[in-house]
């Protein structure tokens, strides 16, 4: 034995990973440490890209986009009235501790995420970790949430009853929060099960070692499609730039996490090739309503003409950006084709301004209260997915307005302080933006829209529009959901409610010999498709 | 000598106190509400809140530092926030890795800085005195960042000597005893393991190394100038000794005692260093730990590592000063 790792070992040495890495592995530079790999208590992307290989939730994600189809569930039905839903689930599925996967262990998880008393959510949230995302997807827990109970109907079947119906219900159930987990070893392990993963997945948890890497090996029991790597190596490699180079080495297969301008460098090199995810991500300006001068709509459409998108999408993403003439991403299904962006004209926008009696330009702004002040744009002092580089977005944009004679002050703040400021609706016009969690235009569009005057969303009040989204929030069918989110996105632009400058779509990077790595808008990819020639 | 000891030792509790004060502070001089920081754009008021309680943070600020102190005591870093584990656990099992790092550098550092700096000295204002000069300037303004990409991407990428990064190929089957992976795979008698090992060290070493080996090259230099041009070396000359001996035997010893305190000094920057080193590296250390920390506003970490690193860097200079009143029989305290 130990004459072949000596051997082994020696000829890596010799060799160099690049090409001596057995296909058999697939090694994915990954941005950082995973928080912990309970799904039903992490929130973050770098814990939720190696949950996805080991757990399995009833519905899943469609390849590359966010419609949903079978996972553990082979099928299900819902009641006319939107409130019952019975699952259907495949048979002889088994936890890698070997225990089947039957309605009383999914019967279990629901009631771990959903009960506060029940033990091995009290023990978690004593531990300092909560069941964030039950709470924001299904209402909160016990009886504030929409879910009024949920039974074990026969031995592979489990019925959901809502209190009211709710549209995003299956959008919901795939996110990573909602994989299934093994009751038998969540028990064993309590709350240190997050270190001992134990899912129906397509990997079965190895080893997990501190700020290095975390090991997966292939499942050869797993029900969908068969894993086409032995094992999967997620490597922590925190900074982007030592992530590329490490991919240029070869001593990765694939990455995440792209300097915009990397995007170039990835691209020239004959070795290695981009694949870009759907867009899931829009950034935006935020006018704040108590600001006298943007309660007139010539003000804020002015803003949406200065302002050249198109060239700060060509410039400033890496080639991975697209204009966004709405809130939705072009990915969503509630996204409206028919709309048309505002032209890009500072002679409009001057006339604009000169309409609405600023014909020598804005500079300055009136509060509500009376006070006055210097026009003071502010953009982000962190970098987001939705804008990469928000300095030199921000003094693009500023420059834009300057030229259309809006003279701008850019500010920015320490990025809790800026937050912190947004929530209490302190800055005047400012940068922001959000990723979506489940491809459900409720989750997009709602959470800014539904609550009319809210501070954190700059006193921005159109009770239309609210209406209209907590309306389409109640309907289960998707088609007529669809065509009241393409309404509201309309309603959104007549009225230059908010300006959105633009989607990403982040890109990833790989070695040319992986095969078969499907991107998808929700970053939920599962590696048992992927092949390393 | 031994009142010198315990004199200078009793001078560091001052200093640690005023640590613990600025270490504990940083929670409340950051600016915006910690709580808020670590929740992001979802955080909910009442979500908030629960955080602050969480952190004790809704308590006066003199209590808050009173329980502080008296959890350091009892050794109790606190928990970390994201991932909920002690603090001096994982501080523990990380710090192997940057004492190797680290010793690696400093032995690098005084292996290249003292030959060049005496090289220096001897033949001052030769060609080899300027390019050591220059050199020195170069090193000690190098951003280690730059370097380290560099040193990565020219021997890894474009040679492929090296490996760009951590301590061990990945799948390495070693089961370290003591976290130190080189003393551990040579006590072990593994020597695939321990090469490896050794690969992966040489460029975070040399990066590590670069600012350390310029200060003192720079300062053996000078020093050795300084005592070169004393009557006592004169007289060894005048005596008839060769170069070589008045060198090495008669004006390095004196030389070296500055260099010391210098390189007791240049631990402290080694640490900060670790933190860039090992994050380009990717080399698992508590430079790295609190990289993360930093980006995942992990207060307690943070807190954690600074108090710990602040602890041994003034230990470090303690021990750097006892040890020159051992060799220097002149300092004592008055």
């Amino acid at each position: 034995m130990r004459h072949r790792t000596f051997a082994l070992l020696v000829s890596l040495l010799l060799l160099g990973l690049a090409d001596s890495a057995p296909a058999q592995t697939f090694v994915f530079g990954a941005q950082g440490e995973p928080v912990q790999l309970d799904p039903a208590v992490i929130t973050d992307g770098i814990s939720s890209r190696i949950t996805r290989q080991i757990y399995d939730s009833l519905v899943k994600y469609k390849g590359a986009t966010t419609e949903v189809e079978p996972a553990l569930a082979e099928k299900w039905e819902v009641s006319a009235d939107g409130k019952v839903w019975t699952f259907h689930l495949r048979k002889n599925v088994k936890f890698h501790d070997g225990n089947p996967l039957d309605a009383t262990s999914v019967l279990w998880n629901f009631e771990r995420w959903w009960k506060s008393a029940h033990s091995q959510h009290e023990n978690q949230v004593k531990a300092g970790q909560t069941f964030e995302y039950w709470e924001a997807q299904f209402g909160g827990f016990d009886d504030k949430s929409i879910v009024e109970k949920v039974e074990a109907v026969g031995s592979h079947t489990v019925r959901i009853t809502l209190k009211a119906p709710q549209a995003p219900f299956l959008a919901n159930l795939a996110m990573f929060v909602f994989d299934i987990a093994s009751p038998k070893a969540v028990e064993k392990w309590g709350t240190e099960f997050g270190k001992h993963p134990v899912g129906t997945g397509a990997f079965k948890f190895v080893e997990w070692k501190p700020n290095q890497e975390v090991i997966l090996e292939a499942n050869p029991d797993y029900w969908g499609v068969k894993p086409k790597v032995k094992r999967v190596v997620l490597r922590n490699i925190k900074d982007n730039s030592q992530r590329l180079v490490a991919l240029k080495a070869g001593e990765i297969h694939g990455m995440e996490g792209l300097n915009p301008d990397d995007v170039k460098v990835v691209r020239s090199d004959p070795n290695l090739q981009i694949l870009l995810r759907p867009t899931n991500t829009t950034g935006y300006i935020a006018f704040n309503y108590k600001v006298k001068e943007f309660q007139d709509k010539r003000v804020r459409l002015a803003f949406a003409h200065a302002i050249n998108k198109r060239a700060i999408v060509d410039a400033l993403y890496g080639g991975t950006g697209l204009v966004a003439s709405q809130f939705q991403p072009p990915s969503l299904w509630g996204y409206n084709k028919e709309l048309k962006d505002f032209e890009w004209s500072p002679a409009k926008a001057q006339a604009l301004l000169k309409q609405a009696g600023f014909a020598q330009g804005l500079s300055e702004i009136t509060w509500e209260d009376g006070k006055r002040e210097p026009l003071v744009f502010w953009y982000m002092s962190r970098s987001r997915p939705y804008f990469p580089n928000p300095k030199e977005i921000g003094e693009a944009m500023a420059a834009d307005l300057a030229k259309a004679g809006i003279k701008v002050q850019l500010q920015t703040a320490e990025w809790a302080v800026y937050l912190d400021k947004r929530k209490n609706g302190q800055l005047p016009v400012y940068m922001l933006g959000w990723t979506g969690d489940n491809g459900d235009p409720d989750n997009f569009i709602c959470y800014f829209f539904c609550s009319p005057g809210a501070p954190r969303e700059g006193f921005y009040s159109n009770k239309p529009l609210a209406d209209l989204l907590l309306r389409a929030q109640s309907l289960t069918r998707q088609a007529e959901r669809a065509r009241l989110y393409r309404q509201a996105e309309q309603m959104l632009q007549e009225d230059v409610g908010r300006l959105f400058i633009a989607n990403n779509q982040p890109p990833l990077a790989f070695s040319k010999k992986v095969k078969g790595y499907v991107t998808n808008p929700t970053g939920s990819e599962h590696f048992n498709t992927v092949e390393v020639q | 000598m031994g009142r010198y000891a315990v004199r200078r030792s009793l001078t560091i509790i001052p200093v640690l106190l005023g640590v613990s004060v600025l270490v504990f502070s940083f929670i409340h001089l950051i600016p915006g509400d910690p709580a808020l920081t670590m929740l992001g754009e979802r955080a909910t008021p009442e979500k908030v809140e629960e955080v602050r309680r969480h952190l004790g943070l809704d308590r006066p600020i003199p209590e808050q530092y009173l329980i502080y102190l008296g959890k350091i005591v009892r050794g109790d870093l606190g928990i970390s926030i994201v991932r909920g584990d002690p603090v001096l656990t994982d501080l523990l099992r990380r710090f192997p890795a940057t004492v190797e790092l680290a010793t690696a550098a400093i032995f690098l550092a005084l292996l290249f800085g003292i030959p060049i700096g005496i090289v220096s000295a001897v033949w001052r204002n030769s060609l080899v005195d300027s390019f050591s000069r220059v050199w020195a300037l170069a090193g000690v303004s190098m951003p280690i960042f730059w370097l380290g990409l560099m040193l990565a991407w020219f021997f890894g990428v474009q040679l492929r000597w090296l490996p760009t990064g951590f301590r061990l190929d990945t799948g390495t089957a070693f089961e370290p005893w003591t976290n130190f992976v080189i003393l551990d795979a040579a006590l072990q008698g593994n020597w695939a393991v321990l090469r490896d090992a050794l690969r992966h060290l040489i460029l975070p070493a040399v990066a590590l190394a670069t600012i350390p080996l310029a200060v003192i090259a720079r300062m053996t230099r000078a020093s050795m100038l300084e005592v070169l041009s004393q009557e006592y070396i004169r007289t060894a000359e005048a005596k008839g000794l060769p170069q070589a001996a008045v060198i090495l035997r008669h004006a390095l010893r004196n030389a070296l005692l500055p260099v010391l305190t210098v390189v007791g000094l240049q631990v402290g920057h080694l640490l900060a260093g670790a933190i860039l080193t090992e994050t380009i590296f990717s080399w698992p250390g508590i430079g790295l730990w609190v990289y993360e920390s930093i980006e995942s506003r992990d207060y307690a970490i943070v807190q954690g590592a600074s108090l710990f690193i602040a602890v041994i860097f003034v230990v470090v200079n303690l021990v750097t000063d006892v040890l020159y009143a051992a060799i220097d029989p002149r300092i004592k305290y008055d």
